[in-house]
């Protein structure tokens, strides 16, 4: 199952982030093409998306079902398609960012044409949904935070699950950065106000 | 003297931004083979397209062309004669068209296609199984005279790639029209390789309508014509009399592009225009295929010069059928139907739940029966439209979005019951039944004779080979049963300004507009009321845009 990772790293405590994701009604809106959202129970929630199927747009229902939930720590979720044949998950894990520590490995290097395609992607991506987030620098001086990583998988299955997935991999990295900018936009606007544009992450497929 | 808004004056003392021998306004098939035709012929040419993806409404078409006496057809063994098609061109055109100028498009296609594949990477292929839309009328072929244009590998574009217009239908499935004839893409949906297709799109080729714009694109390229995408053509400037350049509107800008030999409008049909549909056609059209950009600026430009219009109330109709929520081009996406009407376990019923037409006959014929009137109720008879089909259907072949295997699509309206069924979408449940039960009774006997239908190569073209004894004609009667709603579409408008045999935008008066010329869906459509074949659309917008171009560039700058 084709999946992928998105760190970034806010200049924000691990509480005051963990306060804002714990709850998924918080950041669901900020889904790529969300639409809406109807919670069932706390664990389940069916996700309205308009998701962007290659060149069209279509409407995708996704049950969204909470399979961890690890106080000020992780989400996991996994997907399941409602009216498209298509599963999936994703997992937000929050770490401190230690001032003094070594600063994690840089994801592997990918070939050339990896990144002109996840470039390409990112590009499509924008045009379609427009500009990014804003984020914001930390106040000089500084230290510490928090490191917010993002997985998403999804694959289609059924007998044009190959065709779906050839267009969706592509478009799962723009997503994933997108929520996990979102987020963090968000939580710097409310808790460090104005400031410089500034936007950190690092990206990593997993798998393909 | 033809004036544009603004004083003459004002115009001589504008400075060009740009100037060239021949604008060309549109990028479609029609724009594209006008821009190479004037090329060749030693013009220097700018193409402007208002969106920001090239192709216009050729690039989401199958990009077939039909062109009778081509070289191709020999290939596949098919023989053609030009009065053959003369004479069916003529009596499918009804009148609408000018015989001069059926003529002109008949001798000059084949011209045309030699033009196309010297000038662009293009390799045409005759289909050879793709029926004429009337084989059986005098003049028909049996094997068709479309061609077909292949795979195009969009690398080849460099950093165009991402502007070529991507079909929201084919521009996932790179097959060729060839491919998916013998793939059974309409009878056996689940068995397509789509694996390869999966392979296919990651390489970055197309099919259809892509392939052959990108083909056109790759030769423009080649020659150094960099289409200027959004911008749009908002008025033809005159200089006594004489269309001498374009206003144009590039984001929040107006440029001036100067003309020096001539304008060719190839902007496309006015038929995402409510308004201009409203005021012109013969019937509502609610749901086009097209990009969302023609909206008939081109017509409204020409009407501006005084031009004379001709075939207005004509479209290349079409039955649409709607995915709830699908949009394309931040529009929603009216999806052609060719097939489900076509295939087994299926009728189009009124709300009488009566059947009225022949489902599976050509698209463009087959729309002018849901715009019957009745005088008396004063309603048209035949709108709303439903297509019901049964399980059966969805066992075995596809519906838009849905290929058996897949969850059952939650826009279909279910019921487990005909009844049911007719009571969920306002239909008579006594006609309905009525008309199922007799509908059975063709299929098992294999013969439609209420509207003929599975009669005609071109029907077969569309259905089940492989079901019996009617490759058209399946049984309703397995539960449940689904409906979906027809709408009233089509793939572009064809009326508007009339043109003589060089292209030239005619006066009522018969003389020709110096300087404008005109091709594709934005001319009075050559074929008239008619739809003669597969990629009839092209075929003319292409040849009248070679003549176009040809024109222009020989005129005196």
């Amino acid at each position: 199952m084709p999946e992928v990772e998105y760190t970034t790293k806010m200049a924000l405590s691990r509480e005051l982030v963990w306060e804002f994701v714990k709850d998924m009604n918080n950041w669901a809106p900020m889904l790529t093409g969300y639409q809406k959202h109807e919670i069932i129970d706390d664990k389940d929630s069916i996700w309205t998306l308009k998701g962007d199927v290659g060149i069209l747009s279509r409407m995708v229902r996704l049950k969204a079902h909470v399979t961890e939930w690890s106080d000020r720590d992780r989400v996991a979720f996994t997907l399941e398609g409602q009216n498209e044949k298509v599963d999936g998950g994703g997992l937000l894990v929050m770490e401190d960012v230690v001032a003094d520590a070594p600063p994690p490995p840089p994801p592997p290097k990918r070939w050339f044409g990896r990144r002109f395609m996840d470039w390409l992607a990112r590009k499509m991506f924008r045009r379609m949904h427009g500009e990014g987030p804003k984020r914001l620098a930390a106040p000089a001086g500084t230290e510490g935070g928090t490191r917010l990583t993002f997985t998403l998988r999804m694959e289609a299955g059924g007998p044009t699950g190959p065709l779906v997935n050839a267009m969706l991999g592509p478009a799962l990295l723009p997503a994933a950065e997108d929520l996990a900018n979102k987020i963090a936009a968000h939580l710097e606007k409310v808790h460090l106000g104005s400031g410089a544009t500034s936007g950190s992450g690092s990206a990593a497929e997993k798998a393909a | 003297m033809f004036h544009s808004s603004q004083s003459m004056w004002f115009r001589k003392a504008q400075k060009w931004q740009l100037e060239v021998d021949v604008v060309v306004i549109g990028s479609g098939a029609a724009g594209a083979v006008a821009a190479l035709a004037a090329h060749a012929g030693k013009a220097k040419v700018a193409v402007l397209e208002k969106s920001d993806r090239f192709g216009g409404t050729t690039a989401v078409s199958g990009g077939v062309v039909w062109v009778p006496c081509n070289k191709h057809m020999a290939d596949v063994g098919i023989a053609d004669s030009f009065d053959d098609a003369l004479a069916y061109v003529t009596r499918l055109a009804d009148g609408r068209s000018e015989p001069a100028l059926i003529r002109r498009y008949l001798e000059t296609a084949p011209q045309m296609i030699d033009f196309v594949e010297g000038a662009t990477p293009i390799a045409f292929k005759a289909l050879g199984r793709y029926p004429d839309y009337h084989p059986e009328f005098a003049g028909g072929r049996p094997g068709g005279r479309s061609l077909d244009p292949g795979l195009f590998d969009t690398n080849t574009l460099g950093p165009w790639k991402d502007k070529l217009r991507r079909s929201p239908v084919f521009g996932m499935t790179a097959m060729s029209v060839s491919e998916a004839t013998d793939w059974g893409v309409f009878s056996k949906p689940s068995a397509l390789p789509f694996g390869l297709l999966a392979k296919r799109f990651k390489q970055g080729l197309v099919c259809y309508g892509g392939a052959l714009s990108g083909g056109l694109l790759k030769a423009l390229l080649d020659r150094g014509i960099e289409p200027t995408l959004g911008t749009s053509a908002e008025e033809l400037l005159v200089d006594d009399d004489r269309v001498v350049g374009v206003r144009a509107r590039q984001g929040d800008k107006d440029i001036l592009i100067g003309a020096k030999r001539g304008v060719v409008l190839a902007s496309g049909g006015f038929e995402w225009n409510a308004d201009l549909c409203r005021r012109f056609l013969g019937g509502p059209l609610t749901h086009p295929n097209s990009p969302p950009g023609n909206d008939g600026d081109g017509l409204r430009m020409a009407m501006s010069l005084g031009a004379d219009l001709g075939n207005m109330s004509e479209a290349w109709w079409c039955p649409s059928l709607m995915v709830p929520g699908e949009e394309y081009d931040k529009r929603p996406l009216h999806r052609g139907d060719f097939a489900t009407r076509s295939l087994p376990h299926s009728v189009i019923v009124n709300k009488q739940g009566h059947r009225f037409v022949n489902e599976a006959h050509n698209y463009n014929d087959l729309m002018k029966a849901f715009f019957a009137f009745d005088p008396v109720a004063y309603e048209r008879t035949n709108l709303p439209a439903w297509i019901v089909i049964d399980q059966q259907y969805l066992d075995r072949y596809a519906l838009l979005t849905y290929v058996p295997g897949m969850p059952i699509p939650e826009w279909l309206i279910k019921a487990d019951s005909l009844d049911e069924l007719a009571t969920a979408i306002g239909v008579d449940a006594r006609g309905l039944a009525a008309t199922v039960l007799r509908f059975n009774r063709f299929a098992v006997e294999g013969a439609d004779p209420d509207f003929r239908r599975g009669e005609s190569l071109y029907d077969h073209f569309y259905g089940d080979p492989e079901h019996k004894p009617n490759p058209n004609l399946g049984t309703i009667e397995k539960g449940p049963f689904y409906a979906i709603a027809v709408h009233p579409g089509a793939i572009g408008t064809k009326g508007g300004a009339r043109t003589d045999g060089d292209a030239r935008v005619l006066r009522p008066d018969g003389a020709p507009i110096p300087g404008l010329y005109a091709a594709g869906n934005v001319m009075a459509g050559v074929t008239g009321a008619g739809y003669p074949g597969a990629g009839a659309t092209i075929g003319a917008a292409m040849t009248f845009g070679y003549l176009a171009g040809r024109h222009a560039a020989q005129r005196s700058g």
